[in-house]
C-alpha cells in the first residue's frame, strides 16, 4: 500500500507542488479563466526546477 | 464533449490525434516498465530457469490485468459528472507526471545516476544466489507486479477519457515488443533510451494532466480556447522547459565543483 501510495503521489514535495500550482491556477480562473492554463503550465515547471537542483 | 462522446458510444470510431498521443504515451511508459520488468526476470530465469521464472512473470501481469478490468469497469460505471472525474485523473496524472518530469531532468544533468539494466541485472543476479528457489520466484513476481502497477495506473487514467481498448492495447503491445526483443537477445536491453522514453511521456502526461485537471475544475472551454491543440503546445512547452532546467543545473553543477576544486 505504502508502495502504491509513492507510485501515485511520490513525496510530499511532489504533492504540495502540484496542489499549490492548481490552487493558484483555479484562482487565477476565478478572475482570468484563459490565463489559468499558463499559470499551471508555469508553476509546474517552476516546482520542476525547485525539485531538480 | 469530444472526449466524452468517444468513451460513451460502444460503436468504434476513428481515433482522434489527442487520443493517439495518449497511447503513444502509454505505449512508451509501459515499454520502459516492462523492460525494467523483464531485467529481473531474464536475472531470475538464469536462477531457477525459465518456466518458473515465466511463471512469475505472467502470475504479476495476471494481477495488474485483473486490477486493469476491475478499477477500468469501476470507473465506467461511475455515474459522476464528467468533469469532476476528468479533474480528478489529470490531478493524478501531474502527481504522476511531474515525479517523472523531474526524475529524468535529474538524470539529465547528472545529479541522479541513469538507470542502468546491466547493473540491475548482474545486482539481482548477485542477490539471487543466496536465495531459494521460492524466494527468486517472488523476486520474479514482484518484478513484474512492481513495475507493471504504474502501467496500470496509466491505462485506467488515460484509458477513462481516452478508449481502454487503446490504453490497455497499447501496453499489451509494448510488452510483446519486450519479450520479443528480450528474448530475442536473451540479454538485458540495455540499449533502449530509458531516460529520453521517461522524459518524453512525463512531458505527455504533464500535458493531458495540466488539460484535465484546469480544465475539469474550471471548465475546459474557458481555459483552454484552443482545444486539443493545446495538448501540443503544452507538451512542446514542458519538453524545451525541461531540458533547459537540465541544462542550467548542469551548468550551475560543474560551477559549483570548479569552484569547490
Amino acid at each position: 500500500m505504502r508502495k502504491l501510495l509513492q507510485l501515485i503521489f511520490g513525496d510530499l514535495r511532489n504533492a504540495a507542488s502540484v496542489a499549490v500550482a492548481l490552487l493558484a491556477a483555479y484562482g487565477v480562473s476565478r478572475l482570468a479563466p484563459g490565463a489559468a492554463g499558463v499559470v499551471l503550465a508555469l508553476l509546474l515547471i517552476a516546482a520542476a526546477a525547485l525539485q531538480a537542483v | 464533449m469530444l472526449w466524452h462522446r468517444c468513451a460513451s458510444y460502444a460503436a468504434p470510431q476513428p481515433m482522434t490525434a489527442a487520443q493517439w498521443g495518449g497511447a503513444g504515451a502509454i505505449f512508451l511508459a509501459s515499454a520502459v516498465e516492462w523492460v525494467e520488468a523483464f531485467t529481473i526476470v531474464l536475472a531470475v530465469a538464469l536462477t531457477i530457469g525459465w518456466r518458473r521464472a515465466t511463471g512469475a512473470a505472467v502470475a504479476g501481469l495476471a494481477v495488474v490485468a485483473i486490477l486493469i478490468v476491475i478499477t477500468g469497469a469501476g470507473l465506467a460505471a461511475a455515474q459522476a459528472d464528467i468533469g469532476r472525474i476528468r479533474a480528478a485523473i489529470g490531478i493524478f496524472l501531474l502527481l504522476f507526471g511531474l515525479r517523472w518530469y523531474v526524475k529524468a531532468i535529474r538524470r539529465y544533468s547528472g545529479r541522479t545516476a541513469l538507470h542502468d539494466e546491466a547493473r540491475e541485472f548482474a545486482d539481482t543476479r548477485e542477490h539471487l544466489e543466496r536465495a531459494e528457489g521460492r524466494a527468486a520466484w517472488v523476486v520474479a513476481f514482484k518484478g513484474v507486479l512492481l513495475e507493471g502497477l504504474e502501467v496500470w495506473l496509466l491505462v485506467v487514467a488515460l484509458g477513462h477519457t481516452l478508449s481502454y481498448a487503446a490504453a490497455a492495447g497499447s501496453a499489451a503491445a509494448s510488452l510483446a515488443l519486450v519479450v520479443v526483443a528480450g528474448l530475442a537477445l536473451r540479454a538485458p536491453l540495455t540499449r533502449v533510451p530509458e531516460n529520453t522514453l521517461k522524459y518524453l511521456v512525463a512531458c505527455a502526461i504533464l500535458s493531458f494532466g495540466s488539460f484535465w485537471a484546469i480544465g475539469g475544475l474550471a471548465g475546459e472551454q474557458a481555459v483552454w480556447p484552443l482545444g486539443d491543440v493545446t495538448l501540443v503546445l503544452l507538451f512542446a512547452a514542458y519538453a524545451v522547459a525541461g531540458r533547459i532546467i537540465a541544462w542550467r543545473s548542469r551548468t550551475a553543477g560543474a560551477a559549483a565543483a570548479g569552484a569547490q576544486a
